[in-house]
């Protein structure tokens, strides 16, 4: 039985790690399966077109069961319910024990003078109500060697290595947004440094990496009706058992051996704990599935404005708080939209609590020259001085974002003064969203948006997450990716995971998987985010098509269509001006040199739309892409060639990509043959008579006139006769 | 004694088949064909129709008008009528015939060529007709081959003079109506077999839009024009050879009639053939220039139907008429130059063997260089060929405009002499329309020998239209090259502006300067040096040229009016020169020619 094969492969592994999983393993096995199970015979009387999970896969996997254990609770080692605080911290810090050789555990900073020049102590970056230093974790290969940084208290620091930044939990109540880094953090601690892995047990190695694709077919292979596993309506997509579940192994040590990784899976750890044990309570999907406390837990009770922090005094919900991700300095506090950032709310039991208060101004006089906030942090020098950005107005007020600025900004392996982070990430719920820079303005490009938004199609493709903008969603200021994207040039990304702040302990699992592969994917850009972006774009137009004119079906009347394949994360833009079809119709020179070769009328090139039909294509690599199509019109009496070639424009035209490539050809030449009627053929015999009727009817008459010497002169005047006569006469 | 007397065509006939012949060439077999096509089927036999009627038939008429009195070749013809100054227009028109004729013999040897290549069973469905085509074109051995034949054959047709040429072109005519019904006859077969008989729909079906284009007019036109090869000074050639009372205007107009039907019939089998087997019969036909005669046919015809031995007798026959159609053309185009010769005092034999030869030799570098291939198509083209007809074709439209001119001219002199007779001054728009205008018209087209009277319509268009539509033509050809050809003004550019420009400059600069040394009088060298030393050293004297006019016994043809016509060294064949002649100083000096012709008497 291919079950019992599959569950002694997976004793071995965990004989390995020398863990007696099986005992832990076994009831789990059990009650999780159970639905599965149900469902499984079930469709398995109707499946003759298809197979079951445990047809295919190990037991393990057909149950998504996690290899890893089993020093934890076992229902949040395998994401069966969440982490809180202090389960996630005791996680983490098991893990960093047990791999010392790549993984080390942190909490907060440990504090000096910083980028600014402020002295900081290590309890600045503790939480203001429950005291609690956000838990990092430094992961990269021989974290024990390399430099030692003295600010952020961690070693492995190589000036050689990228950096990256993944962040959880801005927002206390979006508990997926700390699931997925610690999947993330468990995936790298358990496959790290080993050898090739079958996964999935059906036989094959590393077969189906991060794409989200089915690359190996065993999804699509299953009965259609366990394709869709999530339930997210997509068969086989992300998070669909059987997608992207044999990724390389070597991979991941690849990346842990070359990257600095910087992963704080909880970043807002008193909101977080407001949330779970206050606010909504340890089963929040119940009665808080789409709500919760966003915020930190700064008291705002006070003053409204620059409280000190008490801890004694309870939580005022109408009004402590502030939003972390409006916190950060980049163009802080610039009032968007209707909910007043800059007022924290009523403070009164009833009335309104503002969730995205950005927190208090800044009244110092930053750069002590007597003015005050005479030049905030957008990247210019707003006050002509020589210096940029130096009397902020806010921002950067919470232990929390205070954190991550220094952790920033004190991260310089290289000492180039730049931020080392030149990828970033941080996680957020809900919506099912790849958002990127800019968030503080709409409709606004920034130089790198194409790049930007090419990773960003990348992971909408690996997670079916939409990409787009963040400020196409809506406007924010100061967030976590305008500060990094905006000071620190970093490649930054918002994903907003599933559906809901507090998704069912069930669904925790396979929404975790669904993005499981966007950190490893920001991790590996991480080098440098804008070449890959590059590369990534010109490798994608190279399997991206025209239709050739062998190809193309000419109609019997009306438009000509021409089509186009594009890769799906391709950012193009459908703008007519940049992203268009190029065509002429040359017809011969109707004044045709006799002897050479045909002449062709010079025309002007026009421009038609692609529009998309929503019908896919397949790629010159063999993938599926998106299908463009375009209009040629064209009257059905012309005849001659239609030149054709398309100009793809990305968002903001930096590329004018054109197909086919300039190297090998300007343009495709498609015959047009005549395709309209060609005439009725009654009046053509009419016609014919006319004409039969004039020529040769006329060289009849001219013919017979000429032998008829009675005939006397055509068309001889009256008046004119007499002369004749005489003259012949 | 250049000629010892005059020589005519035997009878109307043989006229009508000479000039028709010279009519019917190439351009009514590949050309009108693709006209036909290019320009909405029907809708463009409506402007060639009109247009038939409004160029040709009418400037025929003049020709014919002009030769028939002035009884000399091109340039003796301007040098009567346009008078001395002028007489380089004859030569313009002569050279542009024979520059022409250059490469048209160049042309006439690849249907010849294709003739005998189909002869033998060469152009068979199994045969790859571009291959054939370009294994031919770049063969220069192989093409000079034909050329030279066709020089040949030409040669033998012309040599004995008019009633040869009658003799030739009556029997080539003839054969090329058998062949080409037959042709016709097959291709509606073809067509027909099919079911739906689309080519002859589509070649007469009126596409109203294609009406509303100026291109279709402007094709119209100048089909009209070079298929009765109206203006090109043929016309007056032949006429040259007209019996005395022979009728001039009916016999254009049967002339032109004829060649429009040919058109029709060629272009009907062509159009028939093509729609029955090609795919997209449009592109076919109007795509390519000399492509659809040599390759497109051959494999359309490959596919008649009536098995192997129809198919053979359809391509053969096609190609033999169409070698007859060219052949028939340089007939004329040689004749055209050779007449001029001979007006000025050549033998026959040696202007025939000098002509061909010339032309032979001329043609060479048309036949053999430049030979490229369109890396589009993939076909053979002969690049310095087409250069040529790129020049000269359009320097047709000239020799019209001086027909036209002398008409002009004679019209306002006849009005300057009426007001001199009745002493009267000052301009007068009614006086001229009646005393100037219709004063060519009523002179020498309504003689009373013709069978058609010409009403004041001819003089509207010879005064207004005819210009209207030489500048329409001229214009929109270089308006057309602006548009279309890359760098129109590059004089390297082959198909540019420019290299006409400088052409036709050179050409006609040359011609009005070297008018009163060549044309007119002609060097007598005072030093002993051959004359073009002398005319460059300046040791030497003019005296007038002498000019045979080759009148018929009887017929009365009096150019003392005419604004060239007081030139006593202007004289009917036979006649003698007078000895001596005033030069340009006034003095009176013996002429060479008498003392010559005394020798040799």
């Amino acid at each position: 039985m291919a079950s019992s094969n599959s569950s002694s492969a997976s004793d071995e592994v965990f004989r390995a790690r020398r863990i007696p999983a099986i005992a832990l393993i076994l009831p789990l096995l059990l009650s999780v399966a159970a639905p599965i199970a149900m469902v499984t015979p079930v469709s398995a009387q109707d499946a003759e077109s298809g197979l079951a999970p445990d047809d295919i896969w190990s037991d393990d996997y057909a149950n998504q069961i996690f290899p890893w254990g089993p020093h934890g609770d076992v229902e949040k080692l395998q994401f069966r319910e969440y982490y809180d605080y202090f389960t996630l911290k005791e996680r983490m810090q098991t893990l960093a024990a047990y791999y010392p050789e790549f993984l080390q555990f942190h909490e907060g900073l440990l504090g000096g003078v910083n980028a600014r020049g402020d002295e900081m102590s290590s309890t600045e970056y503790e939480g203001w109500y429950y005291n609690h230093p956000s838990p990092w974790m430094k992961i990269t290969g021989n974290v024990q060697g390399g430099e030692y940084n003295d600010y952020n208290n961690d070693d492995g620091n190589y000036a050689d290595r990228p950096d990256v930044m993944l962040v959880g939990n801005h927002h206390a109540r979006e508990w997926m947004s700390f699931e997925v880094p610690m999947l993330f953090l468990e995936t790298v601690a358990y496959y790290y440094g080993k050898a090739a892995i079958d996964n999935d047990g059906d036989g094959l190695v590393d077969e189906d990496g991060w794409d989200g694709i089915d690359n190996d077919g065993d999804c699509l292979s299953l009965d259609t009706s366990l394709q869709d596993y999530n339930g997210d309506g997509i068969a086989c997509g992300p998070g669909d058992l059987g997608v992207d579940e044999d990724f390389s192994e070597q991979f991941i040590t690849d990346m842990v051996n070359t990257r600095e990784i910087y992963l704080i899976p909880m970043l807002n750890t008193d909101g977080v704990r407001y949330d779970m044990e206050e606010y909504c309570g340890p089963t929040a999907w119940e009665n808080c599935y789409r709500s919760g406390w966003r915020k930190n837990l700064r008291d705002n009770t006070v003053t409204g404005v620059t409280p000190l922090p008490d801890t004694d005094e309870q939580v005022d919900p109408s009004c402590d708080g502030v939003d972390l991700n409006r916190n950060y300095q980049f163009e802080w506090g610039a009032p968007l939209g209707a909910t007043g950032p800059l007022f924290p709310g009523m403070c009164y039991s009833s009335g309104p609590n503002n969730d995205v208060y950005n927190g208090p101004v800044n009244y110092e006089d930053n750069d002590g020259d007597g003015l005050v906030n005479e030049d905030h942090v957008d990247g210019k020098d707003d006050d002509a001085d020589g210096q940029i950005d130096e009397d902020w107005m806010g921002g950067n007020s919470e232990p929390e974002t205070k954190f991550i600025q220094d952790l920033t900004e004190m991260n310089d392996d290289d000492g180039d003064g730049a931020s080392d982070f030149k990828s970033t990430l941080t996680w957020h719920s809900y919506s099912e969203l790849v958002l990127w820079p800019w968030g503080h303005c709409t409709n606004c490009d920034n130089p790198d948006q194409e790049f930007l938004e090419y990773h960003g199609y990348k992971m909408g493709d690996m997670t079916e997450y939409a990409p787009m903008q963040s400020s196409d969603l809506y406007p924010t200021t100061g967030d976590f990716c305008d500060w990094h994207y905006g000071v620190h040039n970093s490649y930054c990304y918002t994903m907003e995971i599933g559906n809901a702040f507090h998704e069912y302990p069930e669904d925790i699992a396979h929404i975790a998987v669904r993005n499981l592969g966007v950190p490893f994917y920001m991790v590996e850009i991480a080098d440098d985010p804008r070449y890959r972006a590059i590369v990534g774009i010109e490798n994608t137009t190279s399997t991206q098509w025209l239709q050739e004119p062998s190809n193309v079906t000419v109609p019997s009347k009306g438009d000509i269509p021409i089509s186009m394949c594009l890769d799906t994360t391709f950012p193009f833009t459908p703008d007519i001006n940049r992203t268009h079809l190029m065509w002429r119709f040359v017809e011969p020179n109707r004044q045709q040199n006799d002897y050479g070769p045909t002449e062709w009328v010079n025309v002007a090139w026009s421009m038609s739309p692609f529009m998309e039909p929503g019908e896919q294509c397949v790629l010159l690599d063999g993938s599926n892409g998106t299908m463009l199509e375009s209009h040629i019109p064209l009257p059905d009496t012309s005849v001659g060639k239609i030149q054709y070639k398309a100009k793809l424009g990305t968002v903001n035209g930096a590329f004018p990509f054109t197909y086919p490539d300039s190297d090998t050809a300007n343009y495709y030449e498609l015959s047009i043959p005549y395709r309209a009627p060609f005439g009725s053929g009654i009046l053509a015999l009419l016609m014919f008579a006319f004409i039969a009727t004039m020529v040769w009817g006329g060289l009849g008459f001219t013919l017979r006139a000429m032998f008829d010497d009675e005939g006397g002169v055509i068309g001889l005047p009256d008046d004119q006769s007499h002369l004749i006569d005489e003259e012949d006469i | 004694m250049a000629e010892g007397g005059s020589d005519e065509f035997s009878g109307r006939l043989g006229l009508i088949f000479a000039t028709i012949g010279a009519a019917i060439g190439t351009g009514n077999i590949w050309r009108f064909p693709r006209m036909v096509g290019a320009n909405g089927g029907g809708s463009f036999l409506v402007p060639w129709l009109i247009f038939l009627f409004l160029w040709s038939v009418p400037l025929i008429i003049a020709e014919f008008a002009l030769g028939k009195r002035s009884r000399t070749g091109t340039v003796g013809t301007f040098r009567i009528f346009a008078g001395k100054r002028f007489a380089w227009m004859g030569l313009w028109t002569a050279w542009i015939s024979t520059a022409i004729g250059f490469y048209y013999a160049v042309v006439t040897g690849w249907c010849i060529n294709y003739f005998q290549t189909a002869v033998r069973g060469g152009l068979g469905s199994e045969v790859d007709t571009v291959e054939v085509w370009n294994t031919f074109l770049q063969n220069p051995m192989e093409v000079v081959f034909f050329q030279a034949i066709a020089v040949a054959i030409t040669m033998l047709a012309i040599w004995k003079g008019a009633k040869a040429i009658e003799k030739v072109n009556v029997g080539l005519m003839i054969s090329l109506f058998i062949l080409l019904f037959a042709a016709l006859f097959l291709a509606f077969v073809m067509d027909l077999e099919d079911g739906t008989l689309d080519g002859f729909v589509y070649m007469f079906s009126i596409q109203p839009e294609y009406l509303a284009q100026p291109e279709t007019w402007i094709n119209g036109l100048s089909q009209s024009a070079w298929s009765c090869s109206a203006g090109m000074g043929m016309a007056i050639t032949y006429s040259v050879y007209m019996r005395k009372d022979e009728d001039t205007t009916l016999n254009a107009a049967t002339m032109c009639l004829a060649n429009n039907s040919i058109s029709i019939i060629a272009g009907l089998t062509v159009m028939m053939a093509v729609f029955a087997v090609v795919d997209d019969p449009l592109a076919a036909v109007s795509g390519g220039s000399s492509a659809i005669t040599f390759l497109v046919l051959p494999e359309v015809f490959a596919q008649a139907p009536g098995g192997p031995v129809v198919q053979l007798a359809m391509v053969t026959m096609f190609f033999l008429a169409l070698s007859f159609a060219a052949l028939t053309s340089m007939i004329s185009t040689v004749e055209l130059c050779v007449r001029n010769f001979v007006d000025h005092g050549i033998e026959r034999p040696q202007a025939v063997g000098f002509t061909s030869l010339a032309i032979f030799f001329f043609g060479l570098p048309s036949a053999a260089t430049w030979i490229l291939v369109d890396d589009a198509t993939g076909v053979a083209f002969p690049q310095f060929l087409e250069v040529q007809d790129h020049i000269w074709g359009y320097g047709l439209m000239f020799s019209g405009l001086f027909i036209a001119y002398s008409i002009w001219k004679y019209g306002w002199n006849r009005y300057r002499v009426w007001q001199e007779e009745n002493d009267i001054s000052g301009f007068s728009l009614q006086d001229y329309l009646d005393n100037g205008v219709s004063s060519f018209r009523d002179d020498f087209i309504n003689t009373g020998d013709n069978d058609w009277w010409i009403g004041k319509w001819w003089d509207y268009i010879m005064y207004l239209g005819f210009p209207l539509m030489f500048s329409v033509l001229i214009l929109s050809y270089f308006a057309d090259m602006l548009a279309n050809v890359d760098n129109p003004w590059d004089p390297t550019n082959a198909n540019g502006i420019s290299i006409i420009l400088l052409f036709w400059g050179i050409t006609a600069g040359l011609f009005i300067g070297l008018n009163r040394f060549i044309i007119i009088n002609r060097i007598v060298p005072t030093s002993g040096n051959p004359w073009p030393l002398a005319l460059l050293s300046g040791n030497f004297t003019l005296e007038p040229r002498p000019l045979y006019r080759n009148v018929p016994e009887g017929a009365e043809a009096p150019i003392d009016t005419l604004p060239g016509g007081e030139d006593p060294f202007i004289v009917e064949a036979g006649e003698e020169l007078p000895e001596t002649f005033v030069d340009e100083y006034g003095e009176t000096r013996p002429h060479t020619g008498s003392s010559i012709e005394a020798e040799l008497a």
